[in-house]
């Protein structure tokens, strides 16, 4: 088993019996993560990606939710293991950390009691010892003072801290993965980026891989080592992280880049157009309604095969096709202004020492 | 003329305009409940005592006996004019907004039915409220008729020794029931049928009064107590308290002992004391709701403390205690079923409570002076509750945030 | 701001909270949420503020329209004819906010609207938008139906939705609609200032980028002065023409955006700007991490408010260290004050690494607690380390307060005694920081 990946997710298809209709919210999407590597899913609100990492510990409901594919874990198919064993997993195993941590906290409880009694579910260590474990995970991930904070009730700590109980939370059980559903968007961004560090180091000092979940590229360009775009429940494209940024190459990414701020033309606006409705998603490519170089052809069949642009760089785009132009689609968004470090550092030195 | 625009508008030209418009709604309601008032005015100013108010206004406008012969022969009373008025007040502020905006009302009738016990519930509250509300137009009260006692409902029989006189046919010993009374008849003789279409009036003028009292009191003490804040709030909040433990059936009980009591006492004490929990509720929701930042919007617009309250906090607090309201109506029945089935009910109405007490005695060979009332005072509380919880699901916007994800 | 009137002029507000009163709790001080903030905001200007969750941004913007009552200060508005008002013989100014009665203050909320953060609350539930964006109409005056009715259509096809949504309800918009719907409510009455409260944070990066296209278009075409509340740098970069910093309740730095952004002057600043995510690998930044977290503004630090969190802070006389280590030393005796420094942790810490049993050395712990707290083995400056070592041997000897009073004595930087006063660096660029206070020496490098 030592070509197997940590975790790889195949054809991986979550649908939802609705009034509406059957919905599709994920269809056939494939991922893997490594360990000691983090992969972020980026899409919309809708693109499926919370569904898809739900769908992977089966933490979605069935019925109403259905899940179709292959999810193999440390070589195990967790689509063969039975609910207690699934369970067992999820809490040792496969951590989560939500986005909003006030509501993944029990209010009723002080936090080193709730650290303790995930460590104690999953171990059969004492209570004290569960507790010193506990002080050393707070201390870990950032918490001052954990001795002191450890019999704080949740209310007691800044959102900030709260997302860092939740980690430690999640690192109790040393997992090998960290699915880390847009943990940052409710967030200051100050708090963010120390957060977005912490998880950096934690990867590295655990060697666990993480999943990533987020809508902001902004924080995926931060910690990402490979990129998974969705769009309505499908992979528009993937890459590693310098593949995704310097070579942008579906038209949905160049577009998500170009929203962030200080890329594109100023105020280039968002993308035109809404994600389609999932219980009728339309033919051809997901994104063709909303791309501005679709052609007639984008809109017939599925979703385009995949070209392979560089290894391990694929791209689901009918221009990448034999056949057709893929310089229709123009240049890449590329940065701008403000974020070049250097030129800041410049100015900034100069200008103390015009003070001094 | 120009268009129409944000940005055209000279503001000079409304400056001295307060900007209130009463809407139709109000302006029907208040029409029509002037008009119910003139008339409960007249009837106890001008209408003779043993004389109906229509005849008196017959009598006095000249029509002759034309009202009469349009079967409007009811002599109303204070509780008749009451009810008719939170009649209209129903109409005008509920049914009414449900039909000026067809879209949310589609909205949240496609909510409601998906619910299918509740449709069915919400049917037969309608067949109830109907019954009640045509019943005594179209049928005569039931008559007494001693010698027609323990007459069987239709396709039942009953052994002819247990009746004085069998109206139906006697077929080798038992009398069969006939159409005349299709449900039967008490001891003394009354239509069963006709008695549980008149509790039909009973009933729903117990629930529809008391839930506007109660909601009058309540959604004032909530919304003033949350706005008011400070010791008014405590004062307030306290008294609440008093309201909430205060033994209402012993001073029902008492009142009756000293006074002797009628239904409209018992819907006036009942509900005099029952508002307390609508008007905590109707707090807590005002004070949650005054965080909402419509209500900021609302306000940063120049709004008025009572234009918000009246145009978005009564609205949103209304239609959560919509939902209290009527799970509180089946206490109210229960309550008027049970002191009328232990005798201290107001023995001059035909409610089915009353109707079940009469019925007590005769239980082993007359059982359906009994049941009758009895299954439909079941059905009637399970609807009020079904509909309770329909409403629940209906009309609470956690779960269209929780269906939108 | 020279000669030109601002549109408006907030001088010294304040806005605190009274807390406690009740029987258990210690005192009833205040929290200072907004703690004397001054800004102007020109005609046809958009002025971003900018500052972690709790640094009273939100609160400084509610108290100018006076949805909360501001405690002190002055907000002069002189939009919406109110321009050219000269002041009283008191001193008082006629178009100050704070002082304005009820039908005056009705008046100046014709010209003041705002936009609100969540999508989801903005819209009342029960109403339909187009009542909803009509309703400020009636409140002011508008009684006829057809006309509210006219304007609300117009203004719908004017933020890209259209006319046929005047009937539907807010449950049926997406997050983005819903902010297109709030700019539409905020125009209604053809304000002057718009207030617009982190109108996009609750966005999808995608849509904010639309909806902040959308808010600057209007700006421009109707000369609109737009407020703009922010936690996050990169969002105000893209819309605002000058933009202030807040921290706990005061503008450390305040100019030009770009000038701001580009070259800030203020530590905080430098901060919050090197969080800012930059795109494409290889395009991480130095960050300046910022330790510790925001400290409670009830009982806020004395001098620069920022001096127990701040990377740059100033070094006394006769002290000469490393900045990050002279920081660390600071962050220790914070900490030893706030009675925060827990011995049986670090000893703990020591067992768990060592396996070690029984009483510890106290050259060992000592070693330890500086590795905890980042600091060297020594200190480079010998004076410091004595103190510092001192310090440490009075702590192992179970005197912590000896021990923070020694701290206190040596390690005092000027920036927890004296408040910075602003400091202009051209352009109508200002920060407040004792590093560019002329008597001040510049910090070592």
């Amino acid at each position: 088993m030592t070509d197997e990946p940590l975790l790889r997710v195949e054809d991986l298809t979550t649908t939802f019996e609705t009034d509406a209709g059957r919905l599709v919210a994920v269809d056939g999407i494939d991922f893997s993560v490594e360990a000691g590597e983090t992969v972020c899913l980026v899409g919309e609100s809708g693109s499926g990606k919370t569904v898809a990492t739900e769908s992977i510990t089966r933490l979605i409901k069935e019925p109403p939710g259905h899940i179709e594919g292959t999810v193999r874990f440390e070589g195990r198919d967790l689509a063969d293991c039975a609910e207690p064993e699934l369970r067992e997993i999820r809490g040792a195993d496969v951590a989560h950390v939500f986005q909003n941590p006030q509501d993944a906290l029990n209010h009723c409880y002080t936090v080193g009691w709730q650290i303790a009694e995930a460590i104690r579910i999953h171990e059969d260590v004492g209570r004290s010892e569960a507790r010193a474990r506990a002080i050393e995970l707070l201390g870990r991930v950032g918490i001052a003072t954990p001795g002191a904070r450890i019999d704080d009730y949740p209310h007691q700590f800044s959102g900030g801290e709260k997302q860092r109980v939740m980690i430690a939370m999640a690192l109790s059980t040393n997992p090998d993965l960290l699915v880390a559903d847009e943990p940052t968007t409710a967030l200051d961004v100050t708090v963010q980026a120390q957060i977005l560090r912490l998880l950096d180091e934690l990867k590295t000092e655990y060697g666990m891989g993480v999943l990533f979940i987020t809508h902001d590229l902004g924080v995926v360009s931060e910690i990402a080592d490979r990129i998974v775009v969705l769009y309505a429940g499908k992979v528009m494209e993937r890459g590693s992280a310098a593949d995704v940024f310097e070579r942008p190459s579906h038209p949905y990414t160049r577009q998500l880049l170009g929203c962030l701020p200080g890329i594109g033309p100023p105020s280039a606006g968002g993308i035109p157009g809404t994600l389609p409705d999932p219980t009728d998603p339309p033919e051809g490519c997901r994104f063709a309604p909303r791309c501005e170089h679709a052609v007639e052809a984008c809109f017939e069949g599925g979703q385009p095969e995949a070209v392979e642009r560089s290894p391990g760089h694929r791209v689901s785009c009918i221009h990448y096709h034999d056949g057709y132009d893929e310089s229709v689609l123009g240049e890449p968004p590329t940065r701008l202004g403000l974020a070049d470090p250097k030129a800041e550092e410049d100015t900034r030195t100069g200008g103390d020492a015009d003070d001094g | 003329m120009p268009p129409e625009r944000f940005d055209r508008i000279d503001w000079e030209e409304h400056a001295g305009s307060s900007g209130f418009s009463a809407s139709i709604n109000t302006v029907a309601f208040v029409l029509t409940a002037l008009s119910v008032l003139a008339l409960a005015g007249y009837d106890r100013l001008f209408a003779a005592e043993r004389e109906t108010v229509f005849g008196a206004l017959a009598r006095d406008v000249g029509v002759g006996p034309r009202f009469e012969s349009l079967g409007i022969g009811a002599d109303p009373g204070a509780l008749e004019y009451l009810f008719v008025i939170t009649l209209l007040l129903f109409v005008w502020y509920l049914l009414a907004p449900l039909y000026q905006n067809p879209r949310m009302t589609r909205y949240y009738w496609d909510r409601f039915t998906r619910n299918r016990p509740a449709v069915v519930s919400l049917g037969w509250l309608f067949v109830v409220f109907a019954g009640g509300l045509l019943g005594p137009l179209l049928l005569s009260a039931p008559q007494q008729d001693v010698l027609a006692g323990h007459q069987p409902p239709v396709y039942l029989s009953i052994d002819a020794s247990n009746v004085a006189r069998c109206l139906g046919e006697t077929v080798g010993g038992r009398c069969h029931g006939t159409w005349r009374y299709p449900l039967g008849t008490t001891q003394a003789g009354e239509g069963v049928f006709r008695n549980v279409v008149y509790g039909m009036t009973i009933s729903m003028q117990i629930a529809f009064i008391t839930t506007t009292i109660v909601a009058a009191i309540g959604i004032t003490f909530g919304t003033v107590s949350a706005y008011a804040g400070g010791w008014v709030d405590e004062a307030l909040m306290r008294f609440v308290d008093i309201v909430l433990s205060f033994p209402t059936l012993l001073f029902f009980l008492l009142i009756l002992y000293i006074y002797g009591a009628g239904l409209g006492m018992f819907i006036l004490v009942f509900s005099l004391f029952a508002w307390g929990g609508t008007a905590r509720y109707v707090r807590s929701k005002a004070l949650s709701i005054a965080e909402e930042e419509y209500v900021d919007a609302a306000r940063i617009s120049g709004a008025s403390t009572y234009r918000v309250v009246r145009r978005h906090v009564v609205p949103n607090t209304a239609s959560s205690i919509i939902t209290q309201l009527t799970l509180l109506v089946p206490g109210f029945l229960l309550a008027e079923a049970q002191l009328a089935f232990l005798g201290l009910g107001d023995s001059g109405i035909n409610s089915w409570g009353q109707l079940i007490s009469a019925g007590r005695s005769d239980l082993a060979f007359a059982p359906w002076i009994v049941l009758a009332p009895g299954i439909v005072l079941f059905l009637t509380i399970l609807a009020f509750n079904f509909l309770g919880d329909a409403l629940l699901d209906a009309l609470n916007p956690k779960t269209e945030a929780e269906r939108g994800r | 701001m020279t000669g030109e009137e601002p549109l408006l002029s907030v001088r010294g507000l304040k806005k605190h909270y009274p807390t406690g009163g009740g029987l258990l709790s210690r005192s009833s001080g205040a929290v200072r949420a907004v703690d004397g903030v001054s800004f102007d905001v020109g005609r046809g200007e958009t002025l971003g503020l900018v500052g972690e969750s709790g640094c009273g941004k939100s609160t400084a913007a509610r108290s100018v329209v006076r949805l909360e009552e501001p405690t002190a200060g002055e907000v002069i508005f002189n939009g919406g004819g109110r321009a050219g008002a000269s002041r009283n013989d008191d001193g008082t100014h006629p178009n100050d906010v704070t002082r304005f009665g009820r039908a005056e203050l009705k008046a100046f909320r014709r010209d003041v609207q705002m936009v609100f953060q969540d999508p989801t609350s903005s819209f009342d539930p029960r109403m339909s938008v187009g009542a909803s964006i009509a309703e400020p109409l009636s409140v002011h005056g508008l009684s006829d139906r057809g006309r509210r009715r006219a304007i609300a259509e117009d203004l719908l096809e004017r933020v890209g939705l259209s006319p046929g949504d005047y009937g539907r309800y807010p449950h049926e918009f997406s997050g983005g609609q819903k902010q297109r719907l709030a700019i539409a409510r905020a125009l209604v009455l053809n304000p002057d200032l718009v207030i617009a409260d982190e109108p996009v944070s609750a966005l999808d990066v995608s849509v904010q980028a639309d909806v902040l296209g959308l808010l600057e278009e209007i700006q421009s075409t109707f000369g609109l002065s737009v407020l703009f509340i922010s936690h996050d740098l990169s969002v105000v970069r893209e819309i605002a023409d000058r933009v202030a910093v807040m921290y706990l309740g005061e503008i450390v730095e305040i100019g030009p955006t770009e000038a701001v952004l580009t070259a800030p002057e203020h530590p905080y600043t430098e901060a919050l700007v090197s969080a800012i995510p930059t795109v494409g690998p290889g395009g991480k930044r130095q960050e300046i991490e910022l330790t510790g977290t925001v400290p409670d503004p009830s009982n806020p630090p004395s001098g620069c408010r920022f001096h127990t969190r701040c990377h740059a802070v100033v070094q006394p006389e006769g002290i000469d260290l490393d900045q990050s280590a002279w920081r660390r030393v600071l962050d220790l005796r914070h900490r030893l004050e706030a009675g925060e420094v827990d011995l049986e942790t670090v000893r703990e810490s020591i067992r768990a690494r060592t396996d070690a049993t029984g009483d510890l050395d106290r050259s060992t712990l000592g070693t330890q607690l500086r590795a905890e707290f980042g600091l060297p083995e020594t200190l480079s400056d010998p004076v410091a380390e004595r103190e510092l070592a001192g310090s440490i041997e009075a702590l192992l000897g179970g005197d912590a307060d000896a021990a923070a009073e020694r701290l206190a004595s040596t390690f005092r930087t000027p920036c927890e005694g004296t408040a910075p006063e602003f400091t202009g660096h051209g352009g109508g660029h200002r920060s407040a920081c004792l590093r560019h206070a002329p008597d001040v020496p510049s910090e070592p490098e």
